[in-house]
């Protein structure tokens, strides 16, 4: 058996955590090896191991069969192994083009040859079908965009043993199927996919051979057709955990936003919202799909008061919330879950205390006579974390040592107990695992009973599927039609998705 | 009209020329820092002990370009101190630069009265001044009274004017420049694809002491052929304003210290008007720092609507989650 990577007794300590407890792997060559497991179990941190970024306290590593100490990313690279990272790491003042080749500028009389990169970087994104600009500048592109970028960095290189951790996190159930086929061509072409995930269907629909990691230690190494979901969620969790429709009844009734013809630019000046009219009552979750990139982010930064709209008005209990400020529009009620974590949601050079007091800094237990408590706000951060099972050692730790869902938990925390009635939830579970994810379900669910108000977007047609009591469709900035979420059909959201009316298309 | 011609005339423009010239160097060497990332207010010392050791290096090899070099090795080893304690051993990058700052001006100090043995000031004892360079042909093209305006500079004015548009091609074109905005903007990015952000630190900060030391040389080799205590005067501290103002963009950069130079070489000239010499000797500081304050006015009506509105909150005595009541709902 052809192996292409073996890690032998990997272990990998932050002070006294474990993050790595003696783990062994063998992918074999050719093959999708899926590695899953709960936020905080350690995915990435082996994945960081094994591509150089952090250096193992025990084990060897060995690639192709040869034994390898992997000092940087460069050893890993050389060795044709590429990573697809969590967290993306581009540059956002250089172009698409700059950011694919980076580290190997093609030059010409040792100067960058933009042209020739910019020619280069369309022809593969043209060959492996993930559609970009290549001379476009990466700031104000979308989490989706970037999300491609990423993987023609890789490809660009190269690379025969490709790593992602969590590719599909920010893609649509259409994106990640052309991501799997292109996934599954470079394997019949000799490479090796290893890949993280929190998407067990994805999981058992590509892979190979999947490896359950728990606490820092694997729990099993299987071939895919020896496993079923049911039994992947318990070796993950250890109980069993149900997506089904949630059970619920009618909410008052009571309007809480009511947007009318609003119109927004984007970044680069484009008309991002167009005409959009919507409303979201109290005790209802409206749900708004669509593929990344088509106006939910810049939906939910108008509505947040972080961009301005260009026409058009948002009344939150039937006050104007447009041209106010975002501290004043959450004065009036809203409570704002972002879709990018690291960049709006948390400072992560703080800690988890800090994290959580941003907003509420002036209010009691936090602060009193003006000046902060700092122990009742590590004594409530403590409580939120028990509450949202948020994984860290305590409040004092800074939130971008957290893992990646256990962020997102920090940012769900926070802003479902700010006291807000109309909560604005851009991807909720983003990134989460399966556990979790039930979790913040349970919790959405709960703040509805609540008799609050629900904008939620997701790209994650079943998590809407489960949530959401009415679905409008996004494309290209327009609401192209609204479908009840207990009947949700998949057929009819994916004609809207791709911009074309069901209607229209029947009668055709 | 008398008085504006004695001020405003060709002299002007060469003196601002040559004015500007120490400070573009330095605030061009601090370009390289400012873009990978690194706050460093070190530039004044590693002028100054630049200055200083080119003075004796022109005396020991009898050389003007022996003194430069010997200028440039000292500044470069100041900047190597820094790298050194701020790249390898991860110290405060203030406190570094502050201290550097401090030994520097000490140092020339104790070590001019070890060597000479005097105190304030090196004149004589066999400095060589760098030589000035005359264009072939600017008279015949520019006749003789603007041929001044092009010709006739010490070496090192040609080398900061034209190192502008090389550093904007260096960072617009060649694989260092773009890593050293990489390093600067997104370093995990510059990780990851296995750019070591150390290793373009240091180059950033030679580089800078490179260019801090050719300012330094020239300050002291350049028009006046001295060396005198604290001879850089603040003009390091100055390129460090220009460079938060500018980003370390080379273009801006060059704008600010003409600026700088300009108001240097006006005030000179208004000592011929009898004011007082220290309020002529602020003029230039004050007058660059008005305008870069100028620059940022923009983001002004921002700031002040923020402050008023804290303030308005804090005198109200009310806290500001007080329940979402808004003074006025009424959109402009
Ligand atoms: N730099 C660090 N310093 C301290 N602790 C860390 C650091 N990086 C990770 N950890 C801890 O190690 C554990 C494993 O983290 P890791 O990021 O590998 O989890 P993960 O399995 O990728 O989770 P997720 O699915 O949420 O991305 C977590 O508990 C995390 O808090
Ligand atoms: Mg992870």
């Amino acid at each position: 058996m052809d192996i292409a990577v073996k890690l032998q007794g990997i272990t990998k300590r932050f002070d006294a955590f474990t993050a790595n407890d003696r783990i062994d792997l063998s992918v074999r060559r050719g093959e999708i090896h899926a590695i899953i497991g709960e936020n905080g179990a350690g995915k990435t941190t082996l994945m960081n191991v094994l591509f150089g970024l952090l250096q193992p306290d025990e084990g060897t590593i060995s690639v192709n069969g040869k034994p390898l100490v992997v000092t940087s990313p460069a050893v890993a690279i050389a060795e044709g192994l590429g990573m697809v990272h969590q967290h993306f790491k581009l540059v956002p003042s250089l172009t698409v083009a700059d950011n694919i080749f980076l580290g190997m500028e093609i030059r010409k009389r040792g100067l960058i040859d933009r042209k020739a990169q910019i020619e280069q970087a369309r022809t593969l994104s043209r060959k492996f079908g993930l559609n970009v600009d290549p001379a476009e500048r990466v700031a104000g592109l979308s989490v989706g965009i970037e999300q491609r970028i990423e993987i023609l960095k890789v490809l660009a290189r190269n690379a025969r043993i490709i790593i992602l951790d969590e590719p599909t996190a920010v893609l649509t159930p259409q994106e990640s199927r052309d991501l799997f086929a292109t996934l599954r061509s470079f394997v019949e072409d000799g490479m090796t996919v290893i890949f993280i995930s929190h998407h067990l269907e994805e999981v058992m629909a590509v892979s190979d051979t999947i490896t359950v990691l728990r606490d820092g230690r694997v729990v099993a190494t299987r071939g895919k057709s020896e496993l079923s979901k049911r039994e992947l969620v318990r070796m993950m969790v250890g109980r069993d955990v149900s997506f089904d429709r949630r059970p619920r009844s009618p909410g008052s009734g009571r309007a809480v936003l009511s947007v009318s013809d609003l119109w927004a630019r984007d970044d680069r000046r484009l008309p991002a919202l167009k005409a959009v009219n919507l409303s979201v009552s109290a005790g209802e979750i409206v749900g708004i799909a669509g593929v990344a990139g088509n106006g939910q982010t810049e939906l939910a930064e108008v509505l947040s008061g972080l961009r301005p709209a260009s026409h058009g008005s948002a009344l939150l209990h039937g006050k104007e919330l447009l041209e106010h400020s975002p501290a004043e529009i959450r004065a009036r009620g809203l409570a704002h879950v972002p879709g990018d974590r690291l960049a709006r949601g948390v400072d992560g050079n703080a800690t988890l205390s800090a994290n959580m007091l941003m907003g509420r800094q002036r209010k009691q237990p936090y602060s009193r006579r003006g000046l902060i408590d700092w122990r009742a706000v590590d004594r409530e951060t403590k409580a939120l974390m028990q509450r949202f099972d948020i994984r860290a050692r305590g409040p004092r730790d800074l939130a971008s040592s957290l893992s990646g869902g256990n962020i997102q938990k920090v940012v769900l925390a926070r802003e479902f107990t700010a006291g807000g009635d109309f909560l604005l939830i851009d991807q909720p579970t983003r990134g989460v695992d399966i556990g979790a994810q039930e979790a913040i379900h349970s919790e959405i669910m709960r703040q509805r009973a609540d008799d609050k108000a629900i904008l939620l977007i997701s790209t994650q047609l079943d998590e809407l599927a489960a949530l959401a009591d009415r679905i409008l469709v996004m494309f290209e900035g327009r609401i192209m039609g609204e479908i009840d979420g207990a009947a949700m059909d998949e057929e009819s959201i994916g004609l809207m998705m791709a911009g074309i009316d069901p209607v229209a298309a029947a009668e055709v | 009209m008398e008085i504006l011609a004695t001020f405003f005339n060709v002299g002007l423009v060469v003196a601002t020329i040559r004015t500007t010239t120490p400070i573009l160097l330095v605030a061009l060497g601090g370009s390289f820092t400012t873009k990978a990332g690194i706050f460093n207010i070190g530039l004044e010392g590693q002028m100054l002990i630049a200055a200083f050791f080119a003075v004796i290096g022109s005396i020991w090899t009898g050389s003007s370009f022996g003194g430069m070099l010997i200028g440039v090795a000292a500044a470069l080893a100041f900047a190597l101190v820094y790298a050194v304690l701020v790249v390898s051993f991860r110290a405060n990058e203030v406190v570094v630069g502050l201290a550097l700052n401090i030994l520097a001006g000490g140092m020339t100090i104790s070590l001019m009265k070890a060597i000479f043995g005097t105190r304030g000031s090196v004149v004589g004892r066999g400095i060589v001044g760098l030589p000035k360079v005359q264009l072939p042909g600017a008279r015949d093209i520019l006749g003789p009274s603007y041929a001044q305006l092009i010709s006739g500079y010490t070496p090192l004015v040609y080398v900061a004017f034209l190192s502008v548009p090389l550093l904007v091609l260096f960072y617009a074109r060649t694989r260092l420049g773009l890593y050293l905005r990489v390093v600067g903007e997104k370093p995990e990015a510059a990780e990851t694809l296995g750019i070591s952000i150390a290793r373009v630190r240091y180059i950033a900060s030679l580089l800078c002491g490179l260019f801090a030391g050719l300012a330094g040389a020239h300050m002291s080799l350049g028009y006046i052929t001295m060396f005198t205590e604290n001879m850089s005067s603040g003009r390091g501290f100055m390129a460090v304003a220009i460079l938060i103002f500018s980003a370390g963009d080379p273009l801006k950069v060059l704008l600010g210290c003409l600026l700088f130079g300009f108001a240097d070489a006006f005030s000179l000239r208004l000592q011929i008007l009898n004011f007082p010499s220290y309020l002529i000797l602020a003029v230039p500081y004050a007058v660059a720092l008005l305008a870069l304050f100028a620059l940022s006015w923009r983001t002004r009506p921002k700031l002040i609507r923020e402050t008023l509105e804290t303030m308005r909150n804090a005198l109200a005595g009310k806290p500001q989650d007080s329940g979402g009541k808004l003074p006025s709902d009424n959109r402009p």
